[in-house]
């Protein structure tokens, strides 16, 4: 599933009044979270140890066509709201889930001060198929591992069609506080050539199942845009649809092809029944559009949140903060590793086996300063917050963060890439310019850079790999002059 | 039949008792079976001698230089082979078919590039058969055919006094042959006509005499009819050589003066001229000169070419052969130069010229980085094709790299071919141009070699423009004559003969601006005659015409190695052309690109390649950057393909497709 991360944070009534009346705060609050995430801490090099927990819970009902994830598919057997069946699980995900503890039980924390986990993610995978005590049994070796903060980040992925209200509260009652909703469209013809499990009527189902849920403050829904035989009509429908659910957060994906699933067989980027490029661009204009109107802040390339919602999680990658991760193909990024467990569920399960047995471990290794800095710059260009200039420059050097700005200069001008000062207000241009006319006048003004939204961000690829070029420069390319791809004679 | 030292090739570790007197071993099969198969490095290995004292057994009497002449694949090669074979020179089986062609390029497209001679000893047994029977020395002399190489081929003829003109009997007379009929009958040669092919179905001996006859005014009782595959008739044109081509006239005892026919790079032994000894005899040791330079060299080594270099350390009046002589590049070893005793003087060969450059192209690293390899790959093969030019010249969009000047466009092509096959190299090249001469008011002249070069906007006006024409020789079934005479016409041609060579077939002449002809006349010539065209040209005078320069603009700034110099008439259409082309090969950017053509400050053709509109991976992918930081560094690896004018990426493609682009519909 076109899924995972990206849950919301909770508070803060939305500006229109909401179809079911605004909720009080959480009992369950995570204190700094508005301040944290309004202005999020540079990106930092992965000294502290890691306080962001993802989760794999890899089963579905079925493989969506578009969907490359390892996930294991249960088929229909495992049917909707299977909740309060006791002693009913599917042995699979009892299996899995044990599997799961046993790779929590062998890891060993980063630090022995006790740093508590501040998020946890259950992706998937669709994890609202595994029972809720499964779930509680997970965060109960999470915490008598690493320790829980006093009002963590507890995300799930769920999605309609999977849960019942009662299956809900008892998630929200064993701790988790957000949920991330795997919507997709609000068109059964699109919901069904995409291989989804479910159709429109579970999804108002769910929404209304989630909005009312005591408790549960924060919520995500999840959209693709860009699918086959999509219309700009459908794709107003879904978003016009998503402001009236009133989730506090919402992720837009753009759909894209990967090999090897069904979709990768039957279509071509580009080209009929998918949109063009044109349209799809017009697709992310329109959602950035009408959601920005309906008071979220698109943060992240496929992120919008009301004000304070932001997902707390997923800012641990934004700003390339270490994090764990647990399950089937999950990647973590520990001590500067970034380390993707085995795909395939055997495999995994053999690795768990050495990571109990002492022959395998994470090992800790200094990375290469240009990875770093491409992780940075990659990451955070993906955010509304830009690159922090200042602390790029400290831990690469000022004359990298020049060049850096030096070939964004003519796409500040262009209007791909906005120049902001400390406060995070845009500079005009020419503070951009005057910025960059000496090393000493560079960062007088100009304090971050970001990409604009939505015409930078929709070139975030082209406009990121063009700093990985002046990173790490090629063999006779060089991406900001004209003259110098020769050795000199 | 003769031929003691025959075998050498074969046997060079031992060679020395095999090359004892031409009564030693008569028949090359009596050698030890292993001698016949240690067949290797017949460059560098040790080779044989034969001793001067048998060459003595040759005055000019004794000796033929004769070459072979034909149109493509009419079997030329093979004949060679047979006559070597036939004189024991070779051995049947063994050695690479196309003997004398030692190029990959050669083999590949079955063209002769560099000249190359072979002495065979043979046995003139038709007029007795007894053992008495005199014993010659036959001077194969192989020369290019393709009119590029005319000069070199007027060289080698120069060294020759007769030459065996063969046509395939099916195919008959081809453009080729015309012209190279001509060369040799302006060298004032014997010329003996072999119809080969003789053994194929089709095979219309007849009316090759026919041809023949109208067209050359060749008796038809002369020709001799061969097939150089079945063997069929071959028995014929050694005799008819030695009978009918007279022997060299030089002057035996007059200070040595020889022709330089050829010369090529060994890494071992340094430069090795081929030459044909006019007056005098040359000996190991000896002091001589190059007319043309006047350099003096000492002879290091000299013999001949049997098939392989053969020490014989003396040449004599009239003989064919090698002589190394310390010098360091080809380049002092000019086709068709004197080389003479030193200290003497003597009056030069006639014939010398420098090397003409007709076409000119400017060749680029494919990969910036690899400038180095491509100086490297490129010294490395004008060491051994002294006839091409080479500058160094910078583009804005190519950076560091070379203009050559080539004999033509077969020329251009090999060196190209040469510098993949044989160096590795990787190159862009830009579109050919030829020399063209502009004259301002001011009276000043400018030749161009490079587009670029030329002044958008000179500030002073150009009162005329010349260009080199060809005459070109189209010989064509009568029913693609319509076609023809249209494509002819489009490329500016002017008609000057349209006759019938036979009842089928007919014979078109035109002149022609070399520049129409250089990218893709003769493709396009094929095509329209399904194959069956035959195309040869000459070069002619400069004719004036009306001419501009064209540039092709990105983003308003010009991209120097798409300039292009256009007749006034088609500026439009080429540029047309071009603009979209590229519009086709350049991706979409960030931003848009305006392409267009222009001729000074005015544009004559435009398109607009609208931005990017979404490059953006917007997909989930929990903590699990690394894929996305993959296919972002793939990204920028795509780069590194591209050349870059401005803010604008060119991808190396777009260059090629340009040379693709005709300068003439």
């Amino acid at each position: 599933m076109l899924r995972l991360a990206f849950p919301l944070v909770s508070h803060l009534p939305p500006k229109k009044p909401p179809p079911i009346r605004p909720r009080p705060p959480p009992a369950r609050r995570y204190a700094a979270s508005a301040a944290a995430t309004s202005s999020p801490s540079p990106p930092s090099l992965p000294e502290l140890p890691p306080s962001s927990v993802y989760v794999h819970l890899s089963f579905c009902r079925k493989r969506c066509h578009y969907c490359d994830f390892p996930i294991v598919a249960l088929g229909s057997s495992s049917g909707t709201t299977p909740s309060r069946g006791e002693g009913a699980d599917d042995p699979r995900i009892v299996d899995y889930v044990r599997l799961l503890l046993r790779e929590v039980a062998a890891t060993r924390p980063v630090s022995d001060d006790g740093v508590p986990l501040e998020t946890v993610f259950f992706g998937g995978g669709t994890p609202s198929l595994v029972p809720p005590r499964l779930v509680a049994a997970v965060l109960d070796a999470l915490r008598g591992r690493f320790g829980l903060s006093a009002c963590p980040e507890v995300s799930i992925e769920m999605d309609p069609g999977t849960f019942d209200a009662a299956r809900l509260r008892e998630l929200v009652g064993v701790g988790v506080n957000r949920v991330s909703l795997g919507v997709q469209a609000f068109q059964d013809d699109l919901l069904r050539a995409c291989g989804r499990a479910h159709g429109v009527e579970e999804v108002h189902e769910a929404v209304g199942i989630v909005t009312a849920c005591e408790g549960l403050q924060n919520w995500s829904m999840d959209l693709i845009s860009s699918l086959p035989n999509q219309t700009k009509e459908m794709w107003e429908e879904s978003l016009r649809c998503t402001v009236d659910a009133r989730p506090t957060h919402v992720s837009v994906y753009d759909l894209q092809i990967e090999q090897g699933t069904k979709f990768g067989q039957m279509y071509t980027p580009g080209v009929f029944p998918l949109p063009c490029d044109t349209e799809s661009a017009n697709f992310y204009k329109i959602a950035s559009k009408r959601l920005s109107e309906a008071g979220y802040n698109h943060y992240e390339i496929s992120s919008y949140c009301k004000p304070g919602y932001e997902c707390k999680h997923n800012l641990t990658y934004w700003q390339n903060r270490p994090f764990y991760a647990f399950g089937l193909g999950s990647a973590s990024y520990i001590d500067g590793v970034r380390y993707s467990r085995p795909r395939r569920m055997k495999e995994y399960a053999e690795w768990v086996q050495k990571l109990e047995d002492g022959t395998w471990s994470h090992e800790s290794r200094s990375s290469d300063s240009k990875d770093m800095a491409m992780d940075v710059v990659m990451l955070s260009l993906r955010t509304a917050w830009g690159l922090d200039l200042q602390s790029f420059s400290k831990s690469f050097g000022k004359s990298l963060a020049l060049s850096l700005c030096n070939t964004f200069r003519p796409f500040g001008e262009s209007g791909l890439v906005i120049a902001m000062d400390m406060e995070r207000r845009a500079l005009p241009h020419i503070d951009f310019e005057l910025d960059l006319q000496s090393e000493d006048n560079f960062g007088s003004r100009v304090a971050f850079i970001r990409l604009s939204d939505p015409h930078g961000f929709l070139l975030s690829n082209e406009l990121i790999s063009l700093a990985f070029g002046i990173i790490s420069p090629l063999q006779g390319y060089t991406f900001h002059s004209d003259i110098d791809y020769f050795p000199v004679d | 039949m003769a031929g003691a030292a025959a075998l050498r090739r074969f046997a060079p570790r031992i060679a020395r008792h095999v090359a004892a007197a031409p009564s030693l071993s008569r028949n090359p099969l009596q050698q030890p079976e292993r001698l016949l198969s240690s067949q290797s490095s017949p460059e560098h290995g040790p080779r044989g001698a034969v001793p001067g004292s048998e060459l003595a057994l040759y005055p000019p009497e004794r000796v033929r230089n004769f070459s072979i002449i034909a149109h493509v694949d009419h079997g030329k090669s093979t004949l060679a082979d047979r006559l070597l074979e036939l004189t024991g020179t070779i051995q049947k089986g063994h050695g690479q078919p196309q003997y004398l062609d030692k190029l990959q390029v050669e083999r590949e497209r079955g063209i002769t590039v560099k000249a190359q001679t072979a002495t065979m000893f043979y046995r003139h047994t038709t007029a007795s058969l007894d053992s008495d029977a005199p014993r010659y020395l036959l001077n194969l002399i192989d020369t290019p055919g393709h009119v590029d190489f005319s000069y070199e081929v007027s060289r080698s003829l120069a060294a020759c006094q007769g030459a065996l003109l063969v046509v395939d009997a099916a195919q008959g007379v081809q453009a080729q042959t015309i012209a190279n009929f001509y060369l040799a009958f302006e060298s004032n040669l014997s010329i003996i006509p072999v119809i080969n092919k003789i053994d194929q179905p089709t095979a219309d001996p007849d009316n090759v005499k026919d041809q023949l006859k109208r067209l050359f005014d060749i008796d038809p009782s002369e020709a001799l009819l061969t097939s150089a595959k079945t063997g069929k008739g071959l028995e014929q044109v050694l005799p008819a050589v030695i009978e009918r081509i007279p022997f060299p006239r030089g002057k035996c005892d007059s200070p040595v003066r020889m022709l330089l026919l050829d010369s090529y790079y060994d890494e071992y032994k340094g430069v090795i001229c081929h030459v044909a000894v006019v007056d005098g005899a040359l000996r190991k040791g000896d002091k001589i000169a190059s007319a043309s330079t006047g350099r003096a060299y000492e002879v290091l080594d000299v013999g001949i070419m049997h098939p392989e270099l053969t020490p014989t350390g003396v040449l004599y009046t009239g003989q064919v052969g090698y002589v190394i002589s310390g010098m360091r590049s080809t380049k002092e070893a000019r086709i068709g130069d004197t080389l003479h005793q030193a200290k003497s003087t003597v009056e030069p060969l006639p014939g010398f010229k420098p090397a003409k450059h007709m076409v000119f192209s400017g060749l680029y690293p494919a990969d910036g980085s690899d400038f180095e390899a491509l100086s490297h790959a490129i010294e490395k093969l004008t060491c051994n094709d002294a006839s091409v030019s080479v500058t160094k010249e910078t583009s804005n969009a190519l950076g560091m790299g070379f203009r050559c000047g080539f004999l033509g466009l077969l020329h251009m092509d090999v060196f190209h071919q040469r510098l993949e096959q044989e160096y590795g190299a990787q190159v862009i090249s830009t579109i050919p141009t030829v020399p063209y001469i502009f004259e301002y008011g001011d009276g000043s002249k400018i030749q161009v070699e490079n587009p670029a070069a030329l002044a958008s906007n000179p500030g002073k006006r150009v009162v005329a423009c010349w260009e080199p024409t060809v005459i070109a020789t189209i010989i064509i079934p009568s029913e693609y004559v319509g076609p023809v005479i249209m494509l002819c016409s489009e490329r500016r041609g002017e008609q000057l003969e349209y006759t019938f060579i036979d009842a089928q077939r007919a014979l078109l002449k035109y002149r022609l601006p070399l520049k129409e002809i250089i990218v893709d006349f003769y493709n396009e010539l094929k095509g329209i005659t399904s194959g069956y065209a035959t195309f040869d040209y000459e070069d002619s005078e400069y004719q004036q015409s009306d001419l501009v320069k064209m540039d092709i603009l990105l983003n308003g700034q010009p991209v120097d190695a798409m300039a292009t110099i256009v007749h006034n008439q088609k500026a439009q259409r080429v540029g047309r052309e071009l603009v979209e082309k590229l519009k086709k090969f350049i991706e979409r950017q960030m931003f848009e690109i305006t392409i267009q053509a222009a001729i000074g400050s005015k544009v004559i053709a435009r398109e607009t390649l609208s931005a990017m509109r979404k490059n953006v991976l917007a997909k989930c992918y929990g903590g699990d950057i690394t894929r996305k930081k993959k296919l972002l560094e793939k990204q920028k690896e795509g780069k590194k393909r591209m050349k870059r004018v401005g803010s604008v990426d060119i991808p190396q493609e777009a260059f090629h497709e340009l040379l693709k682009v005709s300068n003439s519909k």
